[in-house]
């Protein structure tokens, strides 16, 4: 397995917001985790790439375990795209995007220009290279912060609900990219309800509920038939909001 | 016959006003680096080195200016023999500090939160992502609040004057006692160039911040 997530459990404070979650990844393969909001996905991810250190558990990488030790050689392995895409404010797209090859991979800026503006082609933003941030759309915004995860070559992408923060008609330039990069073989860990694009390019859709991963299955099967009331309510639920596409 | 008097003592004038920018400048550039210092401190360090930021920070920003110089002056005179100009420096540099943890301070905190969660998300340690990923953002929004420091600090180097040091005040002192009167004149003459100075300094803080501005972050002109 190339990601394996082993029982984690966080608490803040009080309130267990995991409760021994454990999940597992193969090299190319894309899952999709769905849940109802407050169930603790978007922690799961933080808590994998330890943007919020798990209480307990333990995460793999290619066998190696991820820890405070080696944290900052594992992010740049294990990259993460916000939902509010996060990108640099001070920098143009192709500085966003070459930023970390140049200041964490020791590549000459030229180099990394060069590398981020293949990235940029790559989620179809190179006519914008030279924009800054705040002239953007917010899809066109996470669409650089892709090409920036992109850029530091990582063996896994985790995305934090990608299109949550996008008014409806920009989620499918975003979700158009993912599937592209779905078939190129990245491996990838998608927290989001996009039915649509679970269904042409996850491997598996993963479904939690109350700190739990209440069931796992490939997507015909989760979405077709689940196992499971509580995935069916959920599924029925965001089914009227027309999220199904 | 006073025109010829303030001309011929023009040059005695401009020795004065460029020992008052020299004072101007070691104490802001005393106060850039530590103030940082003490902002980074107390942003991001361990809770004694906030604690004790904080109390700095207080400390020299509720003493009188006048005072600082005298104490830097005569009761560090006490021990250690000290000019003026490097005690009058020294006095208004600490407090310079202090003010000036405060911009950087507020331009740090300033930084959303989640532009470090991205650099540290790419793999940037914590040091990595605010020399690569906040300071160029804070730093960008410093020329606006500084511009206030920079006009209050100009103004305070002529309480130099009481420690001796020979700066723009103490010439125009000098003129006055040298020539008989003429006081009003003389000490308009000074402060017509403390307020050029003033005004230069300003003009082009204020071109600092425009070239500095985040394209698509503009400030929305009132128009």
């Amino acid at each position: 397995m190339l990601l394996d997530v082993k029982d984690i459990h966080k608490k803040y404070g009080e309130i267990e917001v995991l409760k021994g979650v454990s999940l597992t990844l193969a090299r190319g393969e894309t899952k999709v985790i769905m849940g109802p909001s407050g169930t603790g996905k978007s922690t799961l991810l933080r808590c994998i790439n330890r943007l919020s250190p798990p209480t307990s558990g333990e995460v793999f990488l290619d066998g190696e375990l991820i820890c405070d030790a080696n944290i900052n050689e594992m992010r740049q392995k294990v990259a993460f795209v916000f939902q509010d895409f996060n990108l640099f404010l001070h920098l143009s797209a192709l500085d966003n995007v070459a930023m970390g090859p140049m200041r964490l991979k020791g590549m000459k800026r030229a180099e990394a220009r060069e590398l981020a503006m293949q990235e940029l082609e790559r989620v179809g933003m190179q006519t914008h290279a030279a924009s800054y941030p705040a002239q953007l759309s917010g899809g066109q915004q996470q669409r650089v912060s892709i090409a920036r995860a992109l850029a530091m070559k990582p063996e896994v992408i985790l995305f934090d609900e990608p299109t949550s923060a996008l008014d409806p008609e920009l989620t499918g330039e975003v979700v158009t990219v993912m599937q592209k990069l779905a078939s190129d073989g990245i491996t990838m860990l998608v927290v989001s309800h996009e039915i649509g694009f679970a269904r042409r390019a996850a491997d598996a859709i993963i479904f939690m509920e109350g700190g739990h991963v209440i069931e796992e299955g490939p997507p015909e099967q989760i979405i077709g038939a689940p196992r499971q009331d509580r995935t069916r309510e959920f599924l029925n639920v965001i089914a009227e909001e027309g999220q199904i596409s | 016959m006073i025109v010829e008097i303030i001309i011929n003592h023009i040059p005695y004038l401009l020795d004065g006003l460029w020992v008052a920018i020299q004072l101007l400048v070691c104490l802001l550039a005393i106060g850039f680096v530590f103030g940082l210092l003490l902002a980074l401190a107390e942003v991001y360090g361990h809770w004694t080195l906030r604690a004790s930021g904080m109390a700095f920070e207080r400390v020299f920003r509720g003493i009188p200016e006048l005072v600082l110089i005298l104490m830097c002056f005569y009761g560090v005179g006490n021990w250690y023999p000290i000019e003026p100009f490097p005690a009058a420096v020294l006095a208004l540099g600490l407090r310079s500090t202090a003010y000036q943890s405060q911009i950087f301070r507020g331009v740090i905190q300033a930084v959303p939160k989640g532009q470090i969660a991205a650099a540290r998300a790419i793999g940037m340690s914590g040091v990595q992502a605010v020399r690569y990923v906040v300071l160029p953002q804070a730093l960008r929004q410093v020329p606006g609040p500084w511009s206030n420091e920079f006009s209050s600090e100009l103004k305070a180097t002529s309480l130099a004057y009481v420690i001796g040091v020979v700066e723009l005040t103490r010439q125009g002192r000098y003129i006055i006692s040298s020539t008989q009167g003429n006081i009003l004149i003389v000490f308009a003459v000074v402060a017509l160039m403390y307020f050029v100075v003033n005004w230069l300094g300003n003009r082009v803080l204020y071109r600092a911040e425009r070239a500095l501005e985040i394209p698509g972050l503009e400030r929305r002109e009132s128009d």
